[in-house]
């Protein structure tokens, strides 16, 4: 192999990211710390990387272990597994569609359902816990609209890698017209934004008021009421991320962890966190309904803050038709925030805000300058091309980042 | 020696937009085609810049570093903050500033930058551990650093199209050159 893989490294610590050792893994796991489900993730992650060889773009042989592992779930050895077929987008995750022809309740008659296949490539650009997807969507079933998950492969033993099976719905992710990488700086027509607006609003307020002492979330480490603690743990992985990965020391980047570790504000009242909401990952239907909100990946019980930050970013922003900058690109920042409070009842602190805010572009440069240029340094994803050119957001984030580290 | 790189990349581009694209039906492929010509259109905008903007930071790392040794002194400094300026003194004595990298291949370039930044990160990393005002000091010299670096790093993505300022950005060949050389601190 003659790719940027072969190259001697330029120093140590980067020989020790390609290559790490178990004391190295140690050492970092002991210095950020982190969810117990996504300590697990991560060291899998390492400890694969000596071994994983460059992802294959072979899947030929996943519709035969698609049919097994269904059959097995099932109980059901007749049924049939078709069309499959490698989906667009999804730049975390390998996503296939799919046609299953089962018996839903097992024993009438056999019907043929539209599927998806939510799968880890050789190693993502956010690690993530499947179990822990699996886990937030079957509970957010009839609370907001989710896609159903049906079955999981939580540590990929039949498909592979892990992967886990959700009803595949009808609808629109993309307006017309927008060419940009989903959720960058899309364009809604007005018609769009005044009916998916409130319905963003309302989903995201009701996604924060779910109760999940009740649901069945055991992936999920809760942490204490009135103190940083949530807030360690999502700083521990993203600086975690990021020291695992980059291929690039970067001096802000290193002021902005410092910044948010002698910054961190308690979380009061930890809620559920969607961690990736936005536009470009939610779903509407011919009604202009929304009918699914996706990514759930990077779901945890934290403070509402983050996810009014992140759906708000101005990296995400797209445009109305005076030119000006909209939160997800569906309403003005001020509005979406007033609107959230209203619908909510929770309060928007602005130092809160700021912080998240700040925190919000320590992540997306972590993904799209780290993460996602670590995964295609050692061809490990199915998007090789992709990933390189997304460093193009990263170093607008670090930018950004920068600027606001100049307020602080 | 012939063709030149920008030829090489503007003919694969071409080939990509209006031989390979318009000839795809799946969806997936056409997505990853379109991005593969956007990156061929964007190496053809900063390929014949690379070596000169890494020695452009190059001696940028080493004037900071510099002067990051002046303003942290030896007096009243941990352990830790010792060990990394010693490695900081170790990698100048490697490639002092002034140095001939300039002659060397692009690797060494390269890990002799990527050693300043690990070094100036580390550095900023015990930051915590320095007394108040030489902590302050060493922040000052950060905020005309970090801006630089920012729009520098800015200036050569925008050619890929994420930045919605990018319109009000210089152009990278303004923030490398100034009367046809490069901004090195020393011509400068």
């Amino acid at each position: 192999m003659t790719g940027p893989g072969s190259i001697v490294p330029y120093t140590a610590v980067l020989g020790l990211r390609r290559q790490p050792t178990p004391d190295w893994i140690a050492q970092v796991r002991a210095r950020f710390p982190v969810e117990p489900a996504i300590d697990e993730v991560f060291t899998r992650k390492l400890r694969k990387r000596v071994e994983t060889p460059e992802h294959s773009m072979d899947s030929s042989g996943l519709p035969e272990r698609l049919r097994a592992f269904l059959a097995a779930e099932t109980g059901q050895p007749d049924l049939r597994v078709h069309d499959v077929q490698r989906l667009s987008g999804g730049a975390s995750k390998e996503q296939f569609s799919f046609g299953l022809r089962w018996r839903p309740d097992g024993t009438g008659p056999a019907v043929t359902a539209p599927m998806m296949l939510r799968m880890d490539p050789s190693e993502a650009i956010v690690e993530t816990h499947r179990r822990r997807e699996w886990e937030v969507l079957r509970a957010m079933r009839g609370v907001v609209p989710v896609p159903r998950a049906r079955w999981l492969d939580a540590d990929g033993g039949a498909l592979g890698r892990p992967a886990l099976v959700a009803d595949f719905l009808e609808g629109t992710v993309r307006p017309p017209g927008a060419d940009q990488m989903s959720g960058v700086g899309m364009y809604f027509q007005p018609h769009l934004r005044e009916a998916l607006a409130d319905q963003f609003v309302e989903i995201l307020a009701r996604i924060h008021a779910v109760d999940w002492s009740r649901c069945e979330l055991p992936s999920f480490a809760v942490p204490e009421p009135g103190t940083t603690q949530a807030v360690d743990w999502a700083l521990g992985l993203w600086e975690r991320a990021w020291y695992e990965d980059t291929l690039d020391a970067h001096p802000i980047m290193a002021r902005a962890a410092l910044w948010l570790q002698e910054n961190r504000p308690v979380v009061e009242r930890p809620v559920v966190v969607h961690g990736d909401y936005r536009s470009g990952n939610f779903m509407y239907d011919e009604q202009l309904r929304i009918n699914a909100i996706f990514d759930w990946e990077l779901a945890y019980l934290g403070d509402h803050h983050d996810d009014l930050a992140w759906a708000s970013l101005g990296l995400f922003a797209g445009p109305d038709e005076q030119g000006n900058r909209l939160a997800s690109s569906l309403l003005t920042r001020e509005e979406f925030l007033s609107r959230y409070e209203r619908a909510s009842g929770n309060p928007v602190d602005r130092d809160r805000l700021f912080y998240y805010q700040l925190f919000s572009y320590y992540k997306i440069s972590v993904i799209a300058v780290a993460t996602s240029l670590r995964v295609a340094h050692a061809r490990r994803t199915h998007l090789d091309a992709m990933m390189n050119f997304a460093s193009g957001i990263g170093y607008v984030g670090i930018s950004e980042l920068n600027r606001m580290l100049e307020q602080t | 020696m012939g063709p030149e790189f920008a030829q090489f990349l503007s003919g694969m581009r071409k080939t990509m937009e209006q031989v390979v694209l318009p000839n795809l039906s799946d969806r997936f492929a056409q997505e990853q085609a379109g991005i593969v010509a956007a990156t061929l259109g964007f190496l053809e905008q900063v390929h014949d810049k690379v070596f000169h903007y890494e020695l452009l930071e190059n001696d940028r790392y080493k004037l900071l570093l510099g002067q990051v040794l002046e303003v942290l002194g030896t007096d009243g400094l941990g352990d830790e903050v010792v060990v990394a300026m010693d490695a900081v003194r170790a990698h100048r004595a490697a490639d002092p500033p002034g140095s001939e990298v300039h002659l060397r291949p692009y690797h060494d370039l390269r890990a002799s930058n990527e050693t300043m930044k690990e070094q100036l990160c580390e550095l900023i990393r015990l930051q915590p551990r320095l007394p108040d005002r030489v902590r302050k000091a060493f922040d000052e010299l950060l905020r005309p650093f970090f801006h630089d670096l920012q729009l520098r790093e800015r200036s050569w993505v925008k050619p890929l199209g994420f930045d919605a300022s990018g319109a009000d950005l210089p152009e990278i060949d303004e923030l490398l050159y100034s009367g046809g050389r490069l901004r090195l601190s020393d011509g400068s």
